[in-house]
């Protein structure tokens, strides 16, 4: 079975089992390893990639049933020049420690603050109830995540 | 005889094409509805090599309509659909809340209510003790024909049920009762939880219960109605104090399910708590304005 995929705006094919879940196909046949492949069971948040620009876990979805969807993954959220909110926001406030779990964070929260431009700090943090950090900078990156906020509503 | 070439993902343009799909591939097959639970059979150890049948591209499964009479949600609506179509309505709180609080923000926007409550081996389905609470039945579309059944005779027989058929709509009666759900994880948000707990009730002119319909999840492998609490709570105002009173005298009715995340006395042991959880909450919402 063909599956015909857009991925960060590029038209991709893959032809193997269409129950591969797309993490795997981003990570070993794209070469597309910033989705990190962690609990495979839509737990921790890592494999977070926009499937029709909602955030989705990749471990879960297989292939087959995307044919013909966009995806974007964190290599196509932005460029190294210009980051996009969520990840300059991390990186000026020193939150990144492992880095395990930021792209997955990067993909729930730039999603989010299209859709909630001034969340208070228990919204970001129920929007980030699927997004686990095992080195544990919770707070800090809810500081990060609330300066997004505060700087959107400065003129 | 003719084969027919199924791809091991079997993308179904509507109902008829699924059905006839499920009737040619029988056991060799399984219907994928959010794929939530199908995509880690690997982690549980199951390594059957099924053709997928999936569901997700027929649009009249997804659709929710809500009148005076009956709130209709196609077997495919999200979690996440759910809970945004029925919140404000008192009556159907319980089912808005279980949608609205299961898993994580992620699987809530894939995971399907007929995927939630055709899987005999999920045990903390939110769903279900939901739905059994506000008295829902099940709609199924088979090549044979179409048939309704309630959700305490499906759960009857949902472990041993042959694919001939498929659930498409859960279709809720409309009553000017409140609901709520209640549950508890091991973790603050974004886990299953150890038990939970769907309650629907009426009161009488003087602020007593004067129905009430009680169903717990996760307790045992099947969730169940609590019927020994629903009658013993008649007659007495909603109070979570007294309600938690009550539910310590219930818990007999159980045989609580020992399992990675809990042991069953401890299933049993927070019960009562959750009653006072899930009355609190009424009194907080509806209960509070009605009053």
């Amino acid at each position: 079975m063909t599956i015909t995929l857009t991925v960060n705006r590029e038209e991709r094919i893959f032809s193997g089992d269409p129950r591969t879940p797309l993490v795997d196909v981003l990570r070993d046949h794209l070469r597309m390893t910033g989705t990190k492949a962690v609990c495979r069971e839509g737990f921790c948040g890592a494999c977070m990639v926009h499937v029709d620009g909602a955030p989705m876990a990749s471990c879960l979805l297989p292939v087959g049933s995307l044919d013909g969807a966009a995806v974007n993954t964190i290599e196509g959220v932005a460029t190294r020049e210009h980051l996009n909110a969520v990840q300059q926001a991390f990186e000026d406030h020193d939150v990144v420690q492992c880095g395990m779990c930021f792209p997955g964070m990067v993909m729930t929260m730039s999603r989010f603050f299209q859709t909630n431009t001034s969340p208070d700090r228990d919204e970001i943090k129920a929007a980030m109830t699927g997004n686990i950090c095992r080195c544990t900078g919770y707070e800090r990156i809810i500081d990060a995540l609330m300066s997004i906020r505060t700087n959107e509503a400065t003129p | 005889m003719d084969i027919t070439p199924y791809p091991k993902l079997f993308l179904a343009n509507d109902l008829n094409e699924a059905l006839r799909a499920l009737r040619e591939l029988a056991d060799s097959a399984i219907p994928l509805a959010g794929a939530t639970w199908v995509m880690r059979a690997p982690l549980r150890c199951e390594t059957a090599d099924q053709t997928l049948i999936d569901l997700s591209r027929i649009e009249a499964l997804r659709t929710i309509n809500i009148d005076q009479q009956r709130a209709v949600i196609g077997a495919l609506a999200t979690h996440e659909q759910i809970a945004n179509a029925l919140n404000g309505y008192n009556d159907l709180a319980a089912l808005a809340q279980a949608a609205g609080h299961s898993a994580n923000p992620a699987i809530r926007r894939m995971a399907t209510i007929g995927g939630n409550i055709c899987t005999a081996e999920f045990a903390a389905a939110d769903l279900v003790p939901a739905l059994l609470a506000l008295d829902a039945r099940l709609e199924f579309e088979g090549l044979d024909g179409s048939r309704t059944q309630t959700m305490a005779a499906f759960l009857d027989g949902r472990a041993t049920r042959a694919h001939t058929d498929l659930v498409t709509r859960l279709i809720i009666p409309r009553t000017q009762r409140m609901s709520t759900h209640a549950r508890l994880t091991l973790r603050k948000a974004g886990d299953y939880p150890v038990a939970n707990l769907s309650v629907s009730i009426a009161l009488d002119a003087s602020g007593k219960i004067s129905a009430a319909t009680v169903a717990a999840g996760a307790v045992e492998a099947v969730a169940k109605r609590w019927t020994g609490f629903e009658e013993a709570i008649i007659g007495h105002a909603p109070s979570p104090e007294k309600m938690q009173m009550i539910a310590k005298t219930c818990l007999e009715e159980f045989d609580g399910r020992d399992a990675a995340d809990a042991p069953g006395w401890y299933r049993l042991r927070v019960l009562p708590g959750l009653a006072a959880d899930a009355f609190s909450t009424l009194q907080e919402t509806t209960l509070g304005r009605a009053m």
